[in-house]
């Protein structure tokens, strides 16, 4: 077991288990938060596990992860729009704190990848996991004003 | 790695069986998908983690919300017709 | 038959697999072991066909009529939900309301959307290569499609989705896949036999016979098969009433 694989090991257990927490228990918005969370703590915990492995095409699964969590999370906050609207959830610093570690995480594969294609796509999929989860939660906090019916 | 990978499947699945709302299970069952996908990869089977992902990170929860309005619209109406 | 007649009848059954999953167990080899015959000779033989991908040497080529088994599955059963989500007499559709979205969600919805549909041909295109293939890229596909419903509303959606092209091709990759094997029996061969093309250069997107050929016929029947899956189940949820009254 390489310092690559226990990171993973830690962010998976610390951060996704937490987030499972918050998913199981508690009111829907923390709930919807929870997921959120998780989509980016598990991409991170892809990246280091790609690293760890020392596979590079493991890297597609926290790309397609980076692409399809946020939209996963756009469904919920459409769909639930009425119930998160009566109640809209407010995260900020375990949004910021998650990101924190997904950038980290990005930040010390590329730096281990070395310029390249190769970290081009790894900076690709880090922005997207980033970027989308930031848009996430903004439309989990009321992202979906007037939506009725539709 | 392994180890951990597979006890967070048992918690998360277990806590997607306990929860009873719908729409919260479908919440439950999104990150399960996700876990799924994680222990799929430290047992070096990337192929089918990625089809785990594909199907349980946003199709899942997108058909079972849509069944859940579906079914949610349905008695409101029998209530107050309009 | 009574309750108890109906538990003595599950705890039998039950009783059995657990036997049958015991037994089974038993015999397994240990976890992690060093001997796979199986593994071993599927690798070579993906070696062997220039496929890098072992799994889609294995699904495409070796097991190439199991995938056609699955990929008829996927299609009945859709098939099957078309069928039974269809308007019924009764019911009424209602144009839906247009969606107030929030700016940077509309503006992030526009934006992923292309990645994301590369991101699954891409998926798709080197499924002989790495991980990957024709059902996850084409679910990758079909989902990002479903980003115009999410950022802006279901009538920007029905716009770029033709429902009956979607059902056209979701048939034709179905038969492009019967074909692809059919070819290798009018070429004297066994059916879905990969001796047809040149098996190319290792780990080059041309690679691996006829296999990225199945992947790309696979890649768009379940694109085309998820797509109007969706339709059927936003058309019930978004715009199909019952009629009032009832």
């Amino acid at each position: 077991m390489n310092g690559w694989l226990l990171a993973a090991a830690v962010v998976l257990t610390g951060g996704l288990g937490a987030a499972l927490w918050g998913v199981a228990t508690g009111p829907l918005r923390r709930r919807a938060v929870a997921q959120n969370l998780a989509t980016v703590l598990a991409g991170s915990g892809l990246l280091l596990l790609a690293q760890g492995y020392d596979r590079p095409s493991y890297l597609d699964l926290a790309l397609v992860l980076a692409l399809l969590g946020p939209v996963g999370t756009l469904v919920f906050a459409r769909l639930l729009a009425d119930d998160l609207a009566a109640d809209p959830p407010r995260a900020r610093a375990a949004t910021w704190a998650t990101v924190g570690v997904a950038a980290a995480t990005v930040a010390a594969v590329c730096a281990a990848t070395g310029p390249g294609r190769a970290m081009g796509k790894l900076l690709v999929t880090g922005a997207l996991l980033i970027g989308g989860n930031l848009i996430a939660s903004r439309a989990l906090s009321g992202g979906f004003g007037g939506v009725r019916g539709g | 790695m392994i180890a951990v990978a597979l006890l967070l499947v048992a918690a998360s699945a277990t806590a997607a069986v306990a929860t009873r709302d719908p729409a919260r299970q479908a919440l439950v069952l999104s990150v399960l998908g996700v876990v799924l996908a994680v222990l799929f990869t430290t047992l070096q089977a990337p192929d089918v983690g990625l089809s785990q992902l594909a199907v349980g990170a946003a199709l899942t929860p997108l058909l079972l919300l849509l069944t859940v309005r579906k079914v949610r619209r349905r008695p409101r109406r029998e209530e107050d017709p309009r | 038959m009574n309750r108890r007649m109906r538990l003595c009848l599950v705890a039998l059954g039950g009783a059995g697999l657990a036997a049958l999953f015991t037994a089974a167990f038993l015999r397994l080899p240990a976890f992690g072991g060093d001997r796979h015959p199986y593994g071993d000779r599927a690798v070579r033989a993906a070696l062997h066909r220039h496929t890098a991908n072992t799994i889609a040497s294995v699904n495409f080529d070796l097991r190439a009529f199991d995938t056609l088994g699955e990929t008829s599955i996927l299609f009945a059963s859709v098939l099957g939900c078309v069928v039974l989500l269809r308007q019924a007499r009764d019911e009424h559709r209602a144009r839906p309301e247009p969606a107030d979205v929030a700016p940077p969600v509309r503006r992030y919805a526009l934006l992923v959307l292309p990645v994301a549909v590369l991101t699954g041909l891409y998926v798709v295109a080197h499924g002989q290569l790495s991980p990957g293939g024709g059902f996850q890229g084409g679910v990758v596909t079909a989902t990002a499609l479903h980003l115009l419903y999410l950022g802006a509303d279901y009538h920007a959606l029905e716009r770029v989705r033709p429902l009956g092209a979607y059902e056209a091709g979701d048939a034709l990759a179905v038969s492009a896949y019967v074909v692809t094997g059919l070819a290798a029996v009018l070429a004297g061969t066994a059916f879905l036999a990969n001796t047809l093309l040149p098996y190319g250069t290792f780990n080059t997107l041309s690679s691996g016979g006829t296999v990225p050929l199945l992947n790309a016929a696979v890649g768009m029947e379940v694109a085309c098969a998820v797509v109007v899956l969706l339709a059927r189940f936003l058309d019930q949820a978004v715009e199909i009433e019952e009629d009032s009254g009832k």
